[in-house]
Parts: structure tokens; sequence; C-alpha cells
């Protein structure tokens, strides 16, 4: 009887083995457990069993029915699992199509810059202010010790509204609006759109610039060389060379040319620099006195520096960008690049 | 300007590179865009002597020649006619290379041997006489490369002289400043030269009729000139700093202009009517043929030069045609003079003749260096000419020139403004390098009297920018000023246009900058009507192209613009914005009014072609949704949207005015059809325009949470039937105006018509959702209330009850 039922099991788990389908584990469940199966009829022999072994011969048949069971149920829970998940399966999406959703907006690279500069110098006290672009020859010219007939006017070339009404060719005019309102100490930027009559892949009739000023007691160019020293190693970098070279502007004395070590070339030379190494970034100089007598401001009391600087022209440096133009191109293919 | 160092060389020492040379001059404020050497195409040319000279047994028009070259004889055969032995000539040895690609090779010409070729100006391009080989003097070592005796080799710096530098417009000016960065001697030209005895005054006069606008007149009169072409030396120095060389008297009035800064000009003495010159100005539209040949039509205000009838030039700016030197002039009245600054920018600029000449003047000359230049000249035309310098020369001067008179310089001063300290030794010997007078006046105090050269100096601040920039830019230590404490950090208008941009780009809002100035044929392709403002347009005088003639009195033509060039580069699908001024003009003269606008444009496909959505067109709902969340964004109060069928460029079906409470800021819909056909835009268009002032104040930036209802909703939806004209925001308000403290919201849920729905009708679906904060609402009581709403919305809209749930 023993081997009869190591039989059984042996058979039930290689037929088990080959059972695929819930319906054919239940076949086999009825032929070996059922009440008509195989081990009813091998326990039906239980009787010619020699009486002091039955017991042994129950406790194992009983062994044995419990683990074919355990067995059956482990092997239809296995199989009921399996279904589920090729069910899911079969549920299947292709991921690496592309997602839904209308790309990001982007800012314009005009305004990218000029939000970091701002950011940069209001973290060093300056304070951001406007003037019309619309602008009076006095503001423009005149009050910035630009007289009517003085070759300085052939620096900037002007478009006129009429005689005395232009648009403003500099953003300096707003240091003069800001200085006839307000009494020292004064610390301003004054970003935003300024215009010469030039078209060509380095000049746009229409610009941006951002002004700078400051005036109190005690101010040094001392002081002018360093805020912008500071000011050009955030926006190009901590190793970058800056070279204070002087210049003449009708509104500053003594002025200042700021150039940068070439960021194209490290000051090798090349196209972009002009072989020189240096790149023309802005404009600055201390306040002219003329100036400070035209807003009524003590120049013996105050004094003050001031500086300009292209916004177009720190974005393509920055960008790599070699054509003004496409700024006003606004062609989809440039802004989304931003 | 252009600096031949060659030129340069004649007044200073220069032991430095040109390199170092152009570093030194730029950082002291003299700009050098430019080092360009110059070398002749030639090399292996060298002097040499014709020993003999006789006939080519084989050929008429050569010779044959033995040439020196101190090292060794050499046979040439040469085709030139005008050399004879004993001459010292140009010898391109064989090995040779002269330009055009030729290499000199030993050869035989005709059966004779020839090692090598005698050459003209023209045949080693340094020239343009190809009459006959270059003759050199017969002092002229030999065996010397001939680039070395004839000094080719030059450089030129180009440098960008700042309109306050007028001594910087000539050869000794630049030669001032390296001497004084350099620490070398400036050396001026020695003037010398005999005079006849026959004195000027007896053969010629000068009278200025109009002293300020030409305070002082000088002139030199030369007689029995021999008009040439210029010697080798003077030509090369022309053509260095791009002048041409014309003749020996010409050229010498530009070599002086060049060297000294002072203009001149020489008249043919004949051509001048009772022999005398007259300074007045001219007559209203009087012509006159300037030396270029064109007729220029004067004003009133231009100074002439004139004899005793006629103009015989512009003065400052151009000699006339009518006395202008001629092969055959014999006697050449010069002329020296002192200009108004003013009156000679004024003529040239009405004139539009920006010459040399009015260039110098109208940045201001040295007033006290007219002789001097007058004399040089003089000396140059009598040494190159052969000509002979009349006794004497006339000084008119009856104007006033003013000139710096001593500065007062406290070196305290120096130090407030600079932030280091310059020792007054320093000081002192800056300012006397640059060639003014200085004084101790006291501790610390200078007293500093300008040369007159230097009209840019006439302050206090003047001389420190002086003393700074040759003591050194970078000398100056760096310091950073004190940071204030900041007062309000907060910039609204700043943060207002982040926010705006913010909630824009959230959205796929695309960034654009379009030019301030468009076309006025603006105000006609958006069809906008007499009466518009926007037609009041701020007009540019002078403006680059018809494009671009006016100020925008709109954002939105730019943008539709920008559209089509998207569109036409096949970029179809756009959602752009632009933040920027509109301009409105005001009286004549007066400064327009500027608005800050915002104005967005969506077009073309929802999300772009993808395989999620295809043919999924951007409507107008689109952009109202656009400004409806960036009103959230920016927690504005609710904006409210009143149809309009009068915006000239918008769909009259589908466009509506914006309002913020009570006031008007803009308008969005469509783009009219007509406009889209007009501007050859293709697609159709959504645009909004708004001014962005009226929403900074409004944002309610006060945020105060308020308690949330923990109860559960009662849902209602009706369909109402209604008339298409009833929009959906009078049912809505219809509701919301009852103030209904039950009623949580209501939504529009479905809209719809067409089968099943009457002609002219539409079915709105409304989503009313009804909450307590303090307790379960019953079937009942919510019943009761809800049946209040629908009975509203019915007896005040006849609409019909299609459904509910």
């Amino acid at each position: 009887m023993r081997e009869q039922l190591e039989k059984l099991q042996r058979d039930a788990e290689e037929e088990l083995r080959g059972a695929l389908t819930d319906e054919a584990i239940q076949v086999i469940r009825t032929k070996y457990l059922g009440r008509k199966g195989v081990l009813t009829s091998i326990l039906r022999g239980l009787g010619s069993v020699a009486p002091e072994e039955r017991p042994a011969m129950g406790q194992l048949a009983n062994q044995v029915k419990d683990a074919l069971s355990l067995r059956i149920d482990s092997v239809l829970a296995g199989l009921a699992a399996s279904k589920k998940d090729g069910k899911l399966l079969q549920e299947r999406f292709d991921v690496t199509l592309p997602g839904r959703g209308g790309a990001c907006g982007k800012l314009h690279p005009i305004t990218l810059v000029t939000q970091e500069i701002c950011g940069i110098l209001a973290s060093l006290g300056f304070s951001i202010v406007e003037g019309p672009e619309v602008e009076l020859d006095y503001y423009n010219f005149e009050a910035l010790n630009m007289a009517k007939d003085h070759p300085s006017r052939d620096m900037q070339a002007t478009f006129y509204i009429t005689e005395n009404l232009l648009l403003r060719t500099h953003t300096s005019p707003v240091q003069v609006r800001v200085m006839e309102k307000q009494k020292p100490p004064v610390r301003v930027i004054a970003p935003g759109k300024v215009y010469r009559p030039d078209a060509d892949i380095s000049h746009s009739p229409m610009f941006h610039q951002i002004e700078g000023l400051y005036v109190d007691k005690r101010v040094t160019f001392g002081d002018l060389k360093g805020t912008l020293t500071f000011f050009l190693k955030h926006v190009f970098g901590d190793d970058i060379g800056v070279r204070f070279r002087p210049s003449f502007f009708p509104f500053t004395e003594p002025s200042a040319e700021v150039d940068i070590r070439c960021v194209m070339c490290s000051g090798k030379g090349c196209r972009v620099c002009g072989q020189s190494g240096w790149l023309e970034i802005l404009g600055s100089g201390m306040v002219d006195p003329e100036v400070f007598k035209a807003v009524g401001y003590d120049s013996e009391e105050y004094t003050g520096f001031a500086f300009g600087l292209g916004v177009e022209r720190i974005a393509m440096l920055r960008y790599g960008i070699s054509d003004i133009r496409l700024f006003t191109e606004n062609d989809r293919r440039f802004l989304e690049q931003f | 300007m252009k600096v031949s160092l060659r030129w340069l060389r004649d007044y200073v020492d220069i032991d430095i590179s040109p390199i170092d040379l152009a570093d030194r001059l730029t950082m002291a404020g003299l700009e050098v865009d430019a080092v360009e050497e110059y070398t002749p195409a030639f090399t292996g040319v060298v002097t040499a002597r014709i020993l003999s000279m006789k006939p080519h047994p084989g050929a008429d028009k050569l010779h044959l020649l033995e040439v020196s070259t101190g090292e060794q004889v050499l046979p040439i055969v040469c085709g030139a006619r005008n050399m004879k032995a004993g001459d010292v000539v140009a010898l391109a040895t064989v090995g040779a290379a002269i330009p055009g690609g030729y290499s000199i090779k030993s050869s035989k010409i005709r059966g004779e041997a020839s090692e090598g070729m005698l050459c003209s100006e023209d045949e080693l391009g340094i020239g343009p006489d190809a009459s006959g080989i270059l003759i050199l003097p017969a002092d002229t070592p030999l065996g010397v490369n001939l680039i070395d005796v004839l000094e080719l080799r030059d450089t030129v710096l180009d440098i960008g002289i700042t309109p306050n530098r007028a001594d910087c417009l000539s050869i000794i000016g630049i030669a001032r400043e390296v001497a004084v960065l350099c620490g070398k001697k400036l050396r001026y030209p020695k003037i010398a030269f005999k005079e006849s005895s026959e004195d000027i005054r007896s053969l010629t006069s000068v009278e200025i009729m109009d002293p300020d606008f030409c305070p002082r007149y000088t002139a030199r009169m030369i007689k029995g000139v021999r008009i040439l072409p210029s010697p080798k030396w003077m030509r090369l120095r022309l053509e260095a700093v791009g002048l041409r060389a014309i003749n020996n008297v010409v050229d010498v009035t530009n070599f002086v202009m060049m060297e000294l800064g002072q203009p001149l000009h020489a008249f043919d003495f004949r051509f001048l009517d009772e022999g005398r010159i007259v300074v007045r100005r001219s007559r209203e539209g009087e012509p006159f043929v300037s030396l270029d040949g064109k007729t220029r039509n004067l004003n009133a205000e231009t100074l002439m030069i004139c004899d005793g009838r006629k103009p015989v030039a512009i003065a400052g700016i151009m000699g006339g045609e009518n006395s202008e030197v001629k092969e055959d002039t014999d006697t050449v009245l010069l002329e020296s003079a002192y200009f108004n600054p003013s009156t000679i920018r004024r003529g040239a600029r009405f004139l539009g003749m920006g010459t040399d000449a009015a260039f110098r003047f109208e940045r201001g000359i040295d007033p006290e260096g007219v002789v001097r230049a007058l004399d040089r000249a003089a000396q140059l035309i009598a040494d190159l000419s052969g000509g002979t310098v009349s006794k004497g020369h006339i000084d008119t001067y009856p104007g006033k020139v003013d000139v710096s008179g001593p500065i007062t310089l406290r070196m305290k001063r120096v130090e407030e403004i600079l932030g280091t300290e310059v020792k007054a030794a320093e000081a002192a010997a800056i300012l006397k390098g640059l060639g003014m007078n200085v004084k101790k006046e006291g501790r610390g105090v200078l007293s500093v009297i300008p040369p007159t050269f230097r009209v840019d100096l006439w302050r206090e601040i003047d001389l420190i920018e002086e003393i700074a920039r040759i003591h050194g830019y970078d000398r100056i230590p760096v310091t950073i000023p004190p940071i204030p404490a900041p007062g309000d950090i907060h910039d609204r208008k700043r943060e207002f246009e982040s926010a705006v941009r913010a909630a824009l780009n959230g959205q796929g809002i695309m960034e654009v900058l379009n030019y301030s100035f468009i076309s006025p044929q603006s105000a006609d392709a958006l069809a906008l009507p007499e009466s518009d403002e926007r037609r009041r347009f701020v007009r540019i005088a002078n403006p680059l192209t018809e494009d671009q003639a006016v100020m925008r009195s709109t954002l939105l033509y730019g943008l539709l613009e920008t559209m089509r060039r998207n569109v036409n580069a096949g970029s179809p699908d756009l959602k752009l914005f632009e933040l920027g001024k509109i301009f409105i003009a005001r009286g004549e003269g007066e400064q327009p009014r500027e608005v800050d606008k915002l104005a967005l444009l969506l077009t073309g496909s929802r999300y772009g072609e993808n395989w999620h959505f295809q043919g999924l067109a951007t409507d107008f709902y689109d952009l109202k949704g656009a400004l409806e969340n960036l009103a959230s964004c920016l927690r504005l109060a609710a904006l409210r949207f009143v149809p309009d069928t009068t915006i000239p460029y918008l769909h009259p079906g589908r466009a509506a005015r914006v309002l913020i409470g009570d006031r008007e800021i803009g308008s969005l819909g469509e783009v009219h059809p007509d406009v889209i056909g007009r501007m050859d835009l293709r697609n159709r268009a959504f645009v909004l325009e708004i001014e962005t002032e009226p929403l900074m104040g409004r944002a309610d930036t006060a945020i105060r949470y308020r308690e949330y209802s923990r109860f559960p909703t009662m849902i209602r939806d009706v369909a109402f039937l209604v008339p298409m004209e009833v929009d959906a925001d009078r049912m809505l308000s219809l509701v919301r105006e009852t103030g209904e403290e039950l009623l949580e919201t209501v939504d529009v849920f479905d809209v719809y018509s067409g089968k099943g729905i009457p002609e002219g009708m539409k079915s709105l679906g409304l989503r009313f959702t009804y909450r307590s904060p303090s307790r379960t609402l019953t079937d009942d009581e919510t019943g009761q209330v809800h049946g209040r709403m629908v009975k509203r919305i019915v007896e005040s809209t006849g609409a019909r009850i299609r459904g509910e749930s």
C-alpha cells in the first residue's frame, strides 16, 4: 500500500506539470482525490493491511492527500495570476510615443539677458526706472552736454520726429529725468529700447540699452571700476579679463570704455574681436559737472558715475548669435531655442 | 585717422613695436582699430649703377648694359630709353620676384646674355610711372635693397579719434601723444625759406566782412611755381594715410593739413578778380561749382571766400573750380585761416559735404597755429615747385577766438574724483608733457594754462581726465561702494511683467519682440476708421524705409506681420505674445502718449500637428482661456467680456471688449477675414490687445484662507432650450445674482445645437452644485432652492427645460 500511495503522488505530480488549464487541473483533482478517485480505491485495500500497520498507513494516506491538495491549489493560483498578467500585457501602450500637451513658451533672449543684468544690478542696490522712448532733444542731447552743432552729435545718428522731438538714441536721458526729480543719493538703472538709423548685420535701428547711474557724496572712479568689474564677472564668469580705457562721452568725464577679454578666442585675436583680443562691452564715466549743472546738483558736493551697455551685444556674445536682425525677425525656430 | 609710422618717425623716435605702440595709444584714449603692415610685393631688387650702355646688335629697340651692384658686374638687356651710363637704377637680380607673379631668370635675349632686369615704378607696383625705368639719385649706395633705400616698408595705424580730440587729427598731434607716453622728445619740422623782396601787401589784400564766422585769415604768395608731380617721399606719405597725390602744390596743402592739422587752400592767383580776397556770407540760393565739379546751391549762412567779384571757395569746406591750381599755374595765393567751428559744421551739413578740411575746422583747430602752417606750406611749395615766396604774410585777425585761461587744479579734487592719490609732481609732469603751462599756486594747488591746440580743456575736470588717462586707468585701484539697505525691494511693474511672462509661458505662449516702428499702411490694413486714435501716428521725419515710418499705435500689426513671416517660413502653428509700448500722437512737437500693452496671437493647430490631435485648430476659446488663465495667475478680479460687432479688424460675430471692473482695457477676437486677406496671412488667427497698467493695481495679493465645507454636495444638471442669441453669461448671471447661499457653483457643462434641437435654438446644460457649510443637505431642501433657480431662468429668458437630472 505504501508503494501505491507513493506512486499516486508521483503520477499526480507528473500529470499536473502537463496541465495548463483550470479544467485539466480539476480533472486531475477528481481523478486522484475524488470520491471515486484513485486515493479512495487505494484506501479500500486498507482492510488487507496488517492491523498494526493500519494507523501508519492511514496517516500516510492523509499526508499524501493534503500535500496533493495544496499542490493543486497553488498550481491553480499560479495559473490565475499568469492569466491576469497576460491580460494586462495585452493592454500594452507604446511608451515611446511622444507625450501630450503643447510645448512650453519661451522668453525672448533680450528679455532673458535684461532680466539677468537687472537682477545683478538690483543686488548692488540699483532700482529700476523708466523714461519715454519719444524724447525731447533737451533730455537726449542738450542736458547731456551735447549742444546743437556740436560734433559729438555725430556719434549718434538720430531719428527725428520734429526738430525738438526724437527717438531717444540712448537711455541716458533717463538719468537727467531722474536727477531732476530726486536729490542724491541716486542709484538707478534704466533698461529700455533705443533707436538709431542704422541697419546691417551688427546694427539694428532699434536695440536695447541698460543705463546705470550712481550719485552720492564721495563716489569715485575707483567705485566705477569696482562696480562694473563685479558686474561683468557675474555676467561673463570670474575669470573674465576686464580693462578700462580712456574714451569720450560728452556727459561723463573722465570717460571709460570697458572691454572684456574676447569670449570667442580668449584674447588670442579672432574675427569677432577684430584681432584685438578685446571686446568693447560698455561705456562709462564720472558724471560731467555740466550734467549736474543742468539738473541743479552741486558738483562740488556730489560726484557720481554712469554707464550704459547694449543688451543685444551681450546676448549675441552669450548665445553665439552673429546677426542682430534675428532678434526682431521672430522666427519660431529662433525663439524656440531660448 | 590713418597714421603712417614712417611719417610719425619724422617727429618722434619710436623704439617699441607697432603692436606695443598701438596698445599704449589705445590705453591712453586713442583707440587703435587696426595695425596694418605695408610691404611692397617684390623681393630681390637692389640698387645698381649703369657702367656702360650700347645698342643691342640684334634688335633696334634694345640696349646692352653693364651694371654694377658694387660687388659684381652683370650684363643686362633692357628696352627702356630714359637711362644713361652713370645712372643708379633698380635691378631685379636673378631669382627676384616682382608683382604679377614674375620671377627673374638668367636668360639670353636675341642671343645676348641678360642677368636680371631693370624696373620701372609701375613694374614694381610702387608708383604710376611706366614711361621708363626708375632712376634713383646719383648718390644712392649700390647693392642695397630697394625697399630700404626708398623706405617702402610702413606700418599704418588706424586710430579712432573721439570728437573732443581735435588736436589729434594730425601726425604731429599723434606724435605729441606718443612722446608723452613713451618719454621721448617731440621734433617740430624746421621751417626756413627765402623770401623775395616783393611784399605781399603790395600784391593782394584780405578783407573779412564777417569776423564772427571768420575770426582770422592769413595768406602768402608764391610766384613762379612749376606744377609737377610730387616727389616720391611726399607721395608715399600721402598715400599711406589714404590721400591721393595730385600735384606738388595741392599735395603740399594736404601734406601740411595732415602734418599740423591746419587745412589750407591754394588759389591760382590769376583767376582772382581784382587780385584780392573778401570773406563774406553767400547769398541765398547762389550757385557755386566746387572743385569736384558739382554745382552747389548755397544758403545765406554759408561762409564764402570771394575775390573782388565772385565766390572762389566754400570757406573751410572745399575750393572752387574757378580758381583751382592747374598745370600752367604760375602764382599761388595760399590761404591758412581759422573759421568758426559751428559755421563750418552747419555749412558742411547743409551742403552734405564732409571733407577732411571741414572735419577739422568744425572740431576746432589751433587758432595760434595758423601762421606756422602757412609758413610750412610756403616752404614746401617753394622747395618742390621752384617758386619764390613773396615777402611777408597777410594776417587779418579781426575776430576773437576763445582760448582757455589759467585753470586751478586742486590735487584734493583729483583724489576725490579718481579715488586714488596722484602726487602733484606727477600731475605737473603729465600736464607739462602735454604742452601745458603749469605753475604751483599753493599747497596741493596748481595753476594750469592749456596750449591753444587743446580746444577741449577748459575746466578742472578736463585736467583730471588728462592726468587719469596718462597716469593710467589700470593703476586706479578698484573699490566697491557701500551697498545701501534696500528701501522698497518690490518693483511692482517688474514683478507684474515677470508674472505675466511666466503665466503666458506656462501656457505655451512664446514671447516676441517687434520693431517699434511700423508702416503707416497698418491703419488701412487693420481698417481703422478715420476717427480711431490709432491713426494719430507719431511720424519719423527720416525713416530708414517707408515700412518703418511711424511709431506703432498697436502691437497687433507687428504680431500679424510676424505671423505672416512664420507661416511663409513653414511654421503655421503659433502662440505669440509681446509686451511693449504703443505711441499716440498729441499736439505738434509734443511728446506722444506712450502706453504699455500686451498682445497675444494664436493661429494654426492647438497643440501642433501630432498623433494625439489631428486637425485640432486653435479657436476663440483658446485665446479667451489664455487670458482668463492669465487673470487667474495674476489673482485678478474676474474679467468681463462684452460682445462687440464694431471692432474693425475683428470678425464681428467673434469679438469682445475686455473690461476689468468698469474699465475697458482692450479687446479680443478672431481676426477679420478681410484683414487676413489684405495682409496675406493665409490662416485664421485670434488676437487680443490689452492695456496692462490698469491690471497692475488690481491683483488680489492679500491672500486670506477661507474655511471649506466638509459636508457633501447635491448636484443638479438641467438642459435648457434657449434661442441662439441668449448668451451663457446672461443665464449664469441670473443665477448668481440671487446670491443664494447654498449654491456653491453653477457651470456650463454642455452646449449643443443641431439634430434634435429646433432651428435657431440651442441646448445649454447647466450644472448646479449645492452645499451647506454646516450640514448635509436633504433632497427636499435642495429641491426647493433649485426650483427657484430654474424658475428664475425660465421666467426671465423664456427657456424651456429639455431635461433634468
